[in-house]
């Protein structure tokens, strides 16, 4: 029954509906968007600002997706940026541009580590990784001694060579395959979803549950490592200071409207994408809008409860069986 | 069957502090064949399958490969290099996999080419293995979307696979244990999942555990009988037919006997009024079209095997699970499907079960664990406060009936031994005497001297005029608490018997 | 009053371990950190070092306390310091059109926010971090939209003295916190609502068969939570008159810091007010200590950040966890 109605077309369009209700959000805000705004929202200028939106907002998460299939939480992310970046403005003038490299190998370091105490200590994820990102952007403004400071240098990184295409889009693909690989094509991927579903059942089939979720964690480190070389001059080139809330809480939710649950074991770093495109979207939408930034950042919130309630539904929640 | 056995453990001894959970038992498997394992809870059931594939090691014992001696698998791959896994009752399948990504879970290592997962090459080889056992399902299905037989027939073939990759050989010889496989399923698709696994003789044998006699009687070959540890019995089913009385008795250990007159008599039993009732109550796939009265200060059994829904029948009426129709009444009034435990236990309902870790606060002293069913009892009249004194004296007085082995009312639940655990659940239940109380294994795994203490504890409660629903697998306890049974059966009420002629059912 | 920590009868092993996590290390930090700041700083404890200590104490104590209830039932509330900020700015805000009526207003709207919380948890079976933060982001848009960012001064003498008025030499703010500790202290140890609350975090499936509305507890506490940061705020704004209030998640962490310091483990069941106290004073103390030797936030946030960490990993009782799936 199902090979022969997925040849058919409405069903076609009725399964990604059912499958990728983001991509419904997205066409219609798109179009909404289009007719409120005519000229200005399709206008390169601002499909140019989108795209930057979007690069910004998938190379900050899709290093989390990895934990998020798991169940967990990692919001470590923005502390990998700002101390990276704090890092970097240190051991440039010593090593030159390969200090580059300090991103990815201070984010495996600190996703080894923050995934060694969650699994070995049993910390809770959420707050764990929370307390680690505080204590991050307190050590980046001791090191900077709180001035924004300039890293020059490697300008070269964000230099147009396609007009219109923002050089870091195209990093972020790259990046974006090698996820979508891991996730895909290795058995990682699979153990991730089979732990973020069934933590039980995985270990039943012999995986060493404590090892993966540790690799989880490295793992989102890593690519929020790499993916802080390209933010940081997609940024500004500058060590970020001021630390708020609102940067850990938009990748979140592009992982959440893309289809990863908080509860894990869906969606993974393909979803993401959608997630990150359609919040760019919104993002834009209301930019051009007449609204003041507060009230942006009001609907956000609004944002962030409404796609965490819709993704919290299904499954036999009700009654003693959640406890 | 004459030709050697591919599996051949003897005389396992097992055990678990000073409790033998396996003593001297031998299990013996040959090709092509299923091997049922019948027993009560508790009787070592678990504990020997557990051994066979390595999660627990054997205090003592023997196992035989082609006739040489060998260590026994030290884990479950190492079991699946000997040729034994194992399906497990629950909690084995992965909801969100595909079919093939399920299939191969673990054992991917065969699968890595230089561009990571050779996945075209992973699921030609599921089609196969589906195809080979008859699986009807898309190989990109999610798990989640297919019927539970078809679940666990993957989870058979995945079992199958994990052997067939551990050893590297197309069709080495393998042992499977089911674990109560059709527990969960219903009529149609329990004989579904049976016939496949006849069928399934020619690439494998099985060791199946279950509670259901008539799948004994119909689909194995061999039956072994496990009581308190030990084997009792072993019937050769081609040879030897055996009847289902007869196996039951085996299980049982001796003949249902008498130990406390209770009973009283019909008429008055009847006069007292109606305390529940219930109306055609249906569960899919649990019970269908059940109907009951339980009458004021008597103890109505429900006696079936397990998954003939007796369970979730008490579930149900505790608040835990709900129900798809039909109609349950308290006092006479209905109640709201859906409603919550702690609004049954307002309308009178209580329910304890035997599994002592979802009924008490093991961090907790006894005196908040009893008092936090009665905290009506123990606060001031205005503002509600606790009186600790009243707390204490009401622990205090608990412990002293129920004869709770403590130094005092203060210590922790956590450091009390299991009877003693089970029967302080019993005295949150006494203190509070609700109109109508639900036991479901009300004394699993506990020694006899407790035991009888809370048998005492309940009758003394039954004559107090509390109604009671009793579901068990223990026979001797449907015995001793009730006084009418309703015999259940694949989902449905078939008859009520009077407790007096239990002993008939069970051996006629 | 009987209470885990107090009983004597008990020689179990793994309760005096409980005992020593729960109770005695706050102490010793507690002698350790007024040694330190002491020896460095010598008038970390003279009358001006400890009214400026009572004044930073005494909010946070209130806020704090909220918290734990939600903690000690095994949920998270991220938005404590949101809902705080939320209040003080009414105050501010509204004092003129209300007077001192606008204290009721402020808690109303707190409790609403609260209640909010509550029903995300408990009915729409939402994860409670993710939901409290969800809304600590609305809420904290909320503040920028009516205050427009602007800066607010409380002019209200009648409303400043609340808290500002000294009794026996000690600000009056202090006796408020005090008096609001002592009853969510009774309300944790003394009442069967502080009994349901525990239950639900030692073993919700026990306590929904003990006849526990888990779901009202549930929307309760959380609705308790957000009145008590709703009076924080109301206290903040009459101690301070008026300042921006720092905004961000990062002041979660010494309010969070402060309750598992106190022995409030993250798995719910055990802790409470009464131990929130100490973890509030070494807090405090910890956060003016650093200041006293000039160090700024950013270094206080490292140390707290890493207290916190400390302290979930000394709280949590790993035996009892090994089969238990931790997210």
């Amino acid at each position: 029954m199902s090979t022969a109605s997925r040849e058919r077309k409405p069903n076609f369009f009725y399964n990604i509906a059912k499958n990728y209700p983001v991509v419904v959000i997205f066409i219609v805000l798109v179009i909404l968007f289009s007719i409120l705004y005519h000229e200005r929202f399709l206008s390169p200028a601002n499909l140019t600002a989108t795209l930057r939106q979007f690069v910004t907002l998938i190379l900050f998460s899709i290093g989390p997706t990895f934990v998020m299939l798991l169940g967990s939480m990692d919001q470590s992310f923005i502390g990998i940026w700002m101390l990276g970046s704090a890092l970097l403005w240190i051991l440039t003038p010593i090593l030159g541009p390969i200090s580059l490299l300090v991103f990815p190998l201070f984010g495996i370091a600190s996703g080894l580590l923050i995934g060694l105490i969650h699994v070995k200590l049993r910390v809770p994820s959420f707050i764990l990784t929370l307390s680690v990102l505080i204590v991050y952007w307190g050590l980046t403004v001791i090191i900077v001694q709180g001035n924004p400071r300039i890293v020059p240098g490697y300008e070269f990184l964000t230099a147009d060579f396609i007009p219109f295409i923002p050089t870091p889009f195209l990093y972020s693909i790259v990046i974006i395959l090698l996820a979508v690989f891991i996730v895909k094509r290795t058995k990682l991927g699979t153990y991730f979803y089979a732990i973020g579903s069934n933590e039980e059942g995985a270990r039943l089939a012999g995986i060493d549950v404590g090892k993966y979720k540790i690799v989880a964690f490295t793992l989102s480190g890593f690519f929020s490592g790499i993916g802080s070389i390209v933010l940081f001059q997609h940024l500004g080139g500058t060590v970020p200071v001021s630390f708020s809330m609102n940067n850990v809480v938009r990748p979140l939710i592009a992982i959440i409207l893309g289809g990863t649950p908080l509860s894990g074991g869906r969606g993974g770093p393909q979803r993401t994408i959608l997630g990150a495109l359609t919040f760019s979207v919104i993002y834009r939408g209301l930019y051009l809008s007449a609204l003041d930034a507060e009230v942006i950042d009001l609907i956000v919130g609004l944002i962030l409860i409404v796609s965490i309630v819709i993704s919290s539904r299904g499954g036999e929640l009700r009654g003693v069986e959640i406890a | 069957m004459a030709n050697e056995p591919i599996l051949d453990v003897r005389n396992v001894y097992k055990s678990f502090g000073k409790v033998y959970a396996l003593e001297d038992t031998s299990l013996r498997v040959y090709p092509h064949e299923i091997v049922g394992v019948v027993g009560e809870n508790g009787a070592g059931k678990t504990t020997l399958m557990k051994t066979l594939v390595g999660v627990h090691s054997p205090d003592k014992g023997e196992w035989y490969h082609n006739g040489i001696r060998v260590p026994f698998p030290k884990d479950p791959k190492d079991a699946a290099r000997k040729g034994i896994s194992i399906v497990y009752q629950e909690r084995g399948v992965v909801p969100s996999l595909q079919v093939y990504q399920f299939l191969f879970l673990g054992n991917e290592e065969k699968y890595i080419g230089k561009f990571g997962l050779q996945i075209p090459k992973m699921k030609n080889a599921a089609k196969e293995i589906l195809d080979e056992f008859h699986i009807k399902c898309n190989i990109e299905d999610f798990m989640f979307d297919l019927p539970l037989s078809t679940q666990k027939m993957i989870e058979i073939a995945k079992a199958v696979l994990n052997i067939r990759l551990e050893q590297n050989k197309e069709n080495a010889d393998s042992v499977i244990i089911l674990d109560e496989p059709t527990a969960p399923l219903n009529i149609e698709e329990r004989n579904e999942l049976l016939d496949e696994i006849v069928r399934l003789k020619k690439h494998s044998s099985f060791v199946f555990v279950t509670h259901i006699m008539q799948e004994v009687i119909e689909y194995m070959d061999r039956v072994i009988v496990l009581r308190d540890g030990r084997q009792v019995a072993e019937y050769d089913m081609a040879t030897n037919k055996v009847t289902e009385k007869e196996l039951v008795r085996m299980i049982v250990g001796k003949d249902v006997e008498e130990q406390y007159q209770s009973s009283r008599p019909k008429n008055y039993i009847e006069q007292s009024g109606n305390a529940l009732s219930a109306i055609n109550l249906s569960k899919n796939g649990s019970y269908y079209d059940v109907s009951f009265n339980l009458y004021k200060a008597e103890c109505l059994g429900f006696w079936g095997s397990a998954g003939s829904g007796k369970s979730e029948l008490i579930k149900t009426i505790a608040g835990i699970k709900g129900y798809d129709d039909g109609c349950l009444m308290i006092q006479g009034k209905k109640t709201k499907n859906r409603e919550l435990p702690h609004t049954r236990l307002r309308k009178g309902i209580g329910y304890f079960s035997g599994e002592t870790v979802n009924e008490l606060f093991y961090d907790w002293p006894i005196t908040k664990n009893i008092s936090i069913l009665n905290i009506e009892k123990i606060v001031t009249r205005f503002i509600h406060l606790l009186k600790f004194k009243a707390e204490k004296a009401m622990a205090a007085g608990i412990v002293e009936q129920l004869r709770i082995r403590t130094p005092n009312t203060v210590t922790a639940i956590s450091s009390l031994s299991g009877g003693n655990k089970q029967k302080v659940t019993v005295g949150k239940w006494l203190e509070r005497k609700p109109d109508i109380l639900l036991l479901e294994d009300p004394t699993i795994g506990i020694d006899v001297g407790a035991r009888d203490d809370i048998y005492k504890t309940i009758l003394d409660m039954k004559s107090q005029g509390i109604s009671m629903i009793l579901v068990s697998d223990d026979p001797k306890e449907y015995s001793t608490l009730c006084d009418r049974i309703v015999l259940m059966q694949q989902g449905k009420a078939e008859r009520t018997i009077l407790k007096e002629q239990l002993n008939e059912v069970i051996q006629a | 009053m009987i209470n885990n920590n107090n009983t004597k009868g008990s020689m179990n092993k793994m309760f005096s371990e409980r005992i020593f996590t729960s109770t005695r290390i706050p102490l010793l930090v507690v002698v350790v950190v007024i040694c330190i700041f002491q020896m460095v700083n010598p008038t970390f404890l003279s009358y001006q070092g400890i009214v400026t200590l009572v004044y930073a104490m005494s909010y946070f104590l209130i806020v704090a306390c909220g918290l734990t209830f939600v903690v000690m039932m095994g949920s998270f509330d991220f938005s404590g310091i949101s809902i705080m900020k939320l209040s003080a700015l009414i105050c501010v805000l509204y004092i003129e059109n209300f007077g001192l009526w606008v204290i009721p207003i402020a808690l109303l709207v707190c409790a609403a926010i609260g209640f909010i919380n509550g029903i995300l948890v408990a009915k729409l079976s939402v994860p409670s971090f993710m939901a409290t933060l969800g809304i600590s982001i609305v809420v904290d848009g909320i503040a920028l939209l009516t205050s427009k960012g602007f800066l607010h001064l409380m002019n209200d003498e009648g409303f400043r003295s609340i808290s500002t008025t000294f009794i026996a030499g000690i600000p009056s703010v202090f006796y408020w916190s005090i008096a609001i500790w002592l009853l969510c202290t009774g309300l944790a140890v003394l009442t069967p609502f502080g009994r349901r609350t525990y239950a639900i975090g030692a073993n919700s499936r026990a306590a929904a068969l003990s006849g526990i509305n888990i779901d009202r507890q549930r929307i309760l506490v959380f609705t308790l939570s957000g009145t008590l940061a709703g009076a924080a705020g109301v206290f903040y704004m009459s101690q301070l008159g008026g300042g921006s209030v720092e905004i961000g998640g990062q002041m979660m962490i010494p309010l969070f810091a402060s309750v598992v310091a106190g022995g409030t483990s993250l798995r719910g069941g055990s802790g409470g007010p009464q131990n929130t106290l100490l973890g509030v004073i070494i807090i405090t103390w910890i956060q003016s200590g650093l200041r006293m030797l000039g160090t700024g936030l950013d270094t206080q946030m490292v140390v707290l950040g890493i207290i916190a960490i400390a302290m979930s990993i000394a709280t949590t009782d790993r035996n009892k966890l090994m089969r238990s799936i931790v997210k």
